[in-house]
């Protein structure tokens, strides 16, 4: 049976999407801000772990440079840019266009920098590990790494939201900006370290992509995007654990979809998966951030 | 022809095409304050079916192009279809993501339609030729005019300003109209103009699918122009460029979108002058991307109503109302401003 097989790469796809997926939703949900230009910063980080990668940086190293990139560019987008529109007064919609434009500016920098071609990051996968006979599932070193990385994520952020004061303040923060910031919570502070932690994810998730996928070029981040926002809104804007088990409903329903259509119409079945739940529930299901929340005012 | 006449023809047509696709989804998101990031898929729509039904049959197809379906219609016949298309498929966004659905998941759901629709057209090559898409459509009445080139493509401009013409009618009157006022109403409170009435739904889908048919009109005049549409035209981008020239010239207002769209198009085709020559041509395109990007920044921070702003749709004072007219005439909420200026309409 293909069927095996199929669940075992997609149990390896849920892993990148959900790494991804948190730092997403986490995002989302404490500021409110729907980051369209979270997929490009995933790329950037993957594109600077191509650089160390291309000068011999190992496997470790090179999801260490990837994390890094991924908060500081996170960090440095929300105080350069995304903070000021917030204050100037701008609106939701403004907002859109705004992280939109972001995104593509950096696309275009990343494609002026390296180059219209295509990228792959060189390390050893690592040795074969065999699951359900011969004929199961069969995964590299490096796909264990990522289911791996994956769990881990999942769990420091949702324990963190639930057991931490700074989480506890994040969620204060995605519930009521207003009244959490007359409770005494430090809204700036909480908001820099909301953008720190997604943005490790979202490093992270970008290197793993540009692992899993093979080949990737300045606009794989914003394709990914989809499969992250299918996530996000199956499993609840601003719930981790939410986002994981959404993706890994995702990352079998695309795996095994592949066995019947084209593979690479995969992502199709995403989309109808997305489609079909907000047309059942226009509000998306289990939401943190309730329709018409404030964005943070810092 | 000329070198001045392909260049000038060519860019009065683009412009003409831009300007309607802009006035289009001035009226989604100016009029009503629809989120659409799949606008780019009307006129898309639109230019691939006045391609293929000039083109004439699959089996008659030039080269080595294949599509799905295809028929050789008289002249004005695939642009009129290829506006209806864009209507239907305008018709069907308005009621995918017009149930309440949240204004974030809107944006989200419009966005992912338009990467996938990409996708799909893409990597299923039967339909639509692929990643190479199609070309060597035929340009109308080629045959019957028998004019030299350079005559033929003023000609067309001059079909372009007469459809921009009839176009810029309907939509003036739909916006002056009754209909035009709830829509507006609409946008600035839902709950109010529901409570009064207005069927927000119908609202809805009439700047939905009257948006869409003239961006797949738009399309149309532009493949039956240029003679060849591929997915490369229509990224996700492109509706952000459309965008930008609507908050560049002013949201609302269509002589505003009309500068906006002149704006954007003199940086894209233009701007490259100013750049030094010794640059790589990757270079240049990724540069253009990103000027009109920070000029849509720039614009979004120092003057979001854009050059010309929405005129203030002001209700005259009653003479006898008294205190209720009184207050109305102060009130900002009787005041319908562009949707991007802070702290007045959006959501």
């Amino acid at each position: 049976m293909l069927v095996v097989p199929a669940i075992g790469f997609g149990v390896v796809t849920a892993a990148y999407v959900a790494l991804a997926a948190v730092g997403f939703t986490l995002q989302a949900g404490v500021t409110n801000i729907f980051n369209f230009a979270y997929g490009d910063i995933m790329i950037t980080a993957a594109f600077v772990a191509y650089a160390v990668n291309a000068a011999g940086a190992t496997l470790w190293e090179i999801l260490v440079v990837g994390a890094v990139t991924g908060a500081v560019v996170s960090l440095a987008l929300n105080r350069l840019i995304f903070r000021r529109f917030v204050r100037h007064g701008i609106n939701r919609f403004g907002m859109l266009i705004v992280t939109l434009w972001t995104g593509l500016i950096l696309q275009n920098v990343l494609l002026a920098v390296f180059g219209p071609k295509f990228f792959s990051l060189q390390v050893s996968s690592g040795r074969l590990f065999t699951f359900f006979g011969t004929n199961g599932i069969l995964l590299t070193g490096v796909q264990i790494i990522s289911i791996g990385i994956a769990v881990a994520a999942v769990i420091i952020v949702a324990a963190g939201l639930h057991f931490t004061r700074i989480g506890m303040a994040m969620r204060a923060l995605a519930t009521n900006p207003d009244l959490a910031q007359a409770s005494g919570v430090p809204a700036r502070k909480v908001l820099d370290y909301t953008w720190i932690v997604s943005g490790i994810f979202c490093g992270l998730g970008g290197v793993v992509l540009a692992l899993a996928t093979g080949a990737f070029e300045q606009t794989t981040g914003e394709d990914f995007l989809v499969i992250i926002f299918a996530a996000t809104v199956l499993g609840g804007v601003g719930r981790p654990v939410g986002a994981a088990l959404a993706s890994l409903v995702l990352g079998v329903v695309m795996e095994v979809s592949a066995l019947y259509i084209p593979p690479n119409l995969k992502e199709l079945a995403a989309f109808a998966v997305l489609v079909v739940v907000l047309i059942v529930r226009p509000s998306g299901l289990f939401s943190l951030a309730k329709e018409g929340a404030e964005v943070a005012v810092v | 022809m000329s070198a001045i006449d392909f260049y000038a023809t060519t860019l009065l047509v683009y412009f003409g095409v831009d300007v309607l696709a802009a006035w289009g989804l001035n009226l989604q998101y100016g009029l009503y304050g629809m989120y659409n990031f799949a606008f780019i898929l009307f006129q898309s729509a639109g230019a691939y079916t006045a391609a293929v039904l000039t083109l004439g049959t699959p089996s008659h197809a030039f080269g080595a192009q294949q599509y799905f379906a295809g028929a050789a219609l008289p002249f004005p016949l695939p642009i009129l279809i290829a506006g209806l298309v864009g209507g239907v498929l305008g018709l069907g966004i308005a009621l995918i993501v017009g149930r309440g659905m949240r204004s974030d998941y809107e944006a989200i759901v419009t966005f992912v339609i338009a990467v996938m629709a990409l996708l799909v057209v893409n990597s299923v090559i039967p339909l639509f030729n692929g990643e190479a898409g199609l070309s060597l459509v035929p340009q109308p009445l080629g045959g019957v005019l028998r004019l030299s080139a350079g005559a033929y493509s003023w000609v067309y401009v001059a079909f372009t300003a007469l459809v921009c013409l009839i176009c810029w009618v309907v939509i003036h009157r739909l916006m002056a109209s009754p209909l035009g006022r709830s829509i507006r109403a609409v946008r600035e409170n839902p709950r109010g103009a529901a409570a009064l009435g207005v069927n927000a739904t119908w609202c809805r889908v009439v700047v939905s699918v009257l948006g869409a048919g003239i961006a797949g009109v738009s399309g149309a005049l532009l493949v039956e122009f240029i003679g060849t549409w591929s997915p490369g035209s229509w990224s996700y981008a492109e509706t952000l460029v459309i965008f930008s020239a609507i908050i560049v010239g002013g949201v609302g207002n269509n002589i505003g979108v009309l500068i906006g769209v002149f704006v954007t198009q003199i940086v894209f085709a233009e701007g490259s002058r100013f750049l030094p020559t010794s640059l790589p041509a990757n270079l240049v395109g990724s540069l253009q991307w990103i000027i009109i990007g920070v000029m849509t920044l720039a614009f979004l921070w120092f003057r979001p109503q854009g050059i010309v702003p929405e005129r203030r749709h002001c209700v005259p004072a009653r003479p006898t109302g008294g205190r209720q007219a009184a207050a109305r005439k102060t009130d900002p909420a009787a005041v319908s401003g562009s949707p991007l200026v802070p702290g007045r309409g959006g959501s």
